[in-house]
């Protein structure tokens, strides 16, 4: 079963082209191999690797993982190899894969990413960078970067110096103004957002009176966090003019379809993949069939078409803005 | 060996029947001869949910013969009670199969299998091995109370040796399965454990006492359940996570002795002497 017929679903991030605007999130896919057996990876547009450090990590203690009503709050930790290893031993398998691959770096300190960066984009089998700054699992506050719109600016400012290659900027929902930050990582260089990380969460055990996850807090995906998610990307949307990857809690072609609405130009799957790995393949599916019954011929003719204050984006030639 | 998962797949499978063994307690059989054909003792498979909202549920493949796989579970909460309500002929969909399983590789001709409550559903397939290269099986099966104990006789079918205990004395031993396991004067060559935590370090314990070599199947909240979100891992001995199954571990930047190992890919069976829990 193959997607591409029909209906356009292609969409451009910076100098990266997907046929298919689903890419599958960071740390909810492993290297796309965990997943190869469920779904033909030619069938989705990216995978985004788990995030890698400069250094190993040895991750959170246990656990690691709560299931809230329509919600998985998780606290991982960026349990990782590092980046050395990861470039000795994992990196060559992606010149096989079928899809698009996208490195994450993750990192403490603005030398972290530039080092990490620049380690990743000068192999060929990566085709683009995200920046994580976003996650809130690390206890010396990860999430920093992203809720600081000098740091956000100065991190993306240096590695978008060390590559051509698209860079995508993660934020966190986790900030009072996020059209703010996004509009730093625009003129700092960036070439897309992905919007958004997850939101910081808890869950108690009430019997022994202590936080449920190892490291107290965690960040919260899936559907609970959806219409957070579609708000941010509304926001983001009225403030920049590069492409947004749309993501938190989508499931279903609907789904889908808000973000795009809202003003994405792609999204991101992450914890649906673990109710349905077929997920992915049904939301591209869903979407032609949307577009065709509605006679459009490609999904860049709905993004930011429920939004008003949308005036983005202009990674399509001959778009007028 | 590290774990292959190149075999797994999705299944839309038929339930073909379903028992209540005791109240809560379900037995569904479905046609997935696919699945059967890779299936090794120890593996286990998703349930896909109908409907989304929440992660695929994880359950120990409990029988796998000719055409026919089953599950066995306990009811006890939303996911377990939709999986209950279905009915023959109706379809369940599953992705497996899943996991490292036990190694019975060295063929050993003793071999002492600890079941606790419904860990009772990953053991049938190693005691079945077991009895088809020629070993004997002593079967230590333990739940609360008498009504829990189900399915036993299946394991008498393969010849396993059955000491039974409950909790409350009603059938069996009076007390935990391991404190019957200690009990035993025939040492085993090897043992294989599924249960509740507890159990499982008691069953560790003795192992130890013993001077036997122990296989634990863990049990594990699960995202992924394919090993891509690294959500269920448990400490393993840095020691033991420089072997080739445990590719990614083999380095890390902390002094801790101890690494994270997922239970659902680098397990859900692990060596009790490779833990550090």
């Amino acid at each position: 079963m193959t997607v591409r017929a029909g209906a356009d679903l292609s969409v451009a991030l910076g100098r990266l082209h997907l046929p298919l605007p689903t890419i599958m999130g960071s740390g909810c896919y492993g290297s796309g191999e965990e997943y190869a057996s469920f779904i033909d990876l030619e069938n989705i547009g990216a995978v985004v690797l788990k995030s890698v450090t400069r250094m190993p990590r040895l991750g959170n203690p246990t656990p690691r993982l709560v299931q809230t009503p329509s919600g998985l709050l998780n606290a991982i930790g960026l349990q990782n190899p590092g980046v050395e290893w990861y470039l000795e031993h994992e990196v060559g398998k992606f010149s096989e894969r079928p899809c698009a691959i996208i490195g994450s770096v993750a990192g403490f300190s603005v030398d972290d990413y530039a080092y990490v960066t620049q380690r990743l984009a000068a192999r060929d089998e990566i085709d683009a960078i995200e920046i994580n700054i976003s996650c809130p699992n690390v206890a010396s506050d990860g999430e920093t970067f992203a809720c600081d719109p000098k740091l956000t600016s100065r991190v993306v400012t240096l590695v978008r110096d060390l590559t051509d290659k698209t860079l995508i900027v993660k934020l966190s929902p986790n900030v009072t103004d996020i059209a703010g930050i996004a509009r730093e990582a625009e003129a700092a260089g960036a070439d897309a957002l992905a919007v958004i990380n997850t939101v910081r969460g808890m869950a108690i055990d009430v019997d022994v009176w202590q936080p449920r996850l190892g490291n107290r807090t965690g960040g919260l995906s899936g559907p609970a966090i959806r219409p957070i998610a579609v708000l941010a990307v509304y926001e983001v949307a009225c403030a920049v003019k590069i492409p947004i990857i749309g993501q938190g809690g989508i499931e279903t072609t609907t789904d889908a379809l808000e973000f795009f609405l809202a003003g994405a130009s792609a999204i991101s799957i992450g914890t649906a993949n673990f109710t349905d790995p077929r997920v992915p393949l049904q939301i591209a599916h869903g979407l032609e069939r949307y577009l065709l019954g509605r006679k459009l011929n490609a999904l860049r003719d709905i993004v930011g078409k429920a939004n008003h204050g949308f005036s983005g984006p202009h990674q399509y030639e001959g778009d007028q803005g | 060996m590290p774990p292959d998962q190149s075999q797994a797949s999705v299944h839309r499978a038929a339930i073909t029947d379903r028992t209540e063994l005791a109240k809560g307690v379900i037995l569904l059989g479905i046609h997935a001869p696919e699945l059967v054909r890779v299936t090794k003792p120890g593996h286990f498979l998703l349930a896909i949910p109908p409907s989304g909202e929440r992660c695929a549920t994880a359950l120990g493949i409990y029988e796998a013969q000719a055409e026919r796989a089953s599950i066995l579970f306990f009811v006890c909460g939303s996911r377990t009670r939709e999986l209950a309500d279905l009915a023959v002929s109706e379809y369940l969909e599953v992705a497996g199969p899943l996991g490292n399983g036990f190694d019975l590789s060295g063929q050993p001709k003793n071999v002492a299998i600890v079941a606790g409550g419904v860990g009772i559903a990953s053991v049938l397939l190693p005691a079945q091995r077991v009895a088809e290269y020629g070993g004997r099986v002593q079967l230590y099966y333990g739940a609360r109370t008498q009504a829990l104990l189900v399915d036993a006789e299946k394991f008498e079918r393969y010849g396993c040796v059955l000491n039974l205990a409950t909790d409350d004395g009603s059938s069996g031993f009076d007390g935990y399965v391991t404190e019957l396991l200690a009990q035993t004067e025939e040492v085993p060559d090897l043992i294989l454990a599924c249960g509740p935590t507890p159990m499982l370090h008691a069953a560790a314990k003795v192992a130890s006492r013993m001077r036997v070599r122990a296989q634990l199947s863990l049990e594990e909240t699960f995202a992924c359940g394919v090993g891509a979100c690294w959500g269920c891992v448990v400490p393993i001995s840095r020691a033991s996570a420089q072997a080739p199954r445990f590719p990614m571990l083999s380095t890390d930047g902390s002094r801790s002795d101890s690494v994270y190992a997922r239970v659902c890919k680098e397990g859900p069976v692990f060596w009790a002497d490779e833990l550090r829990w």
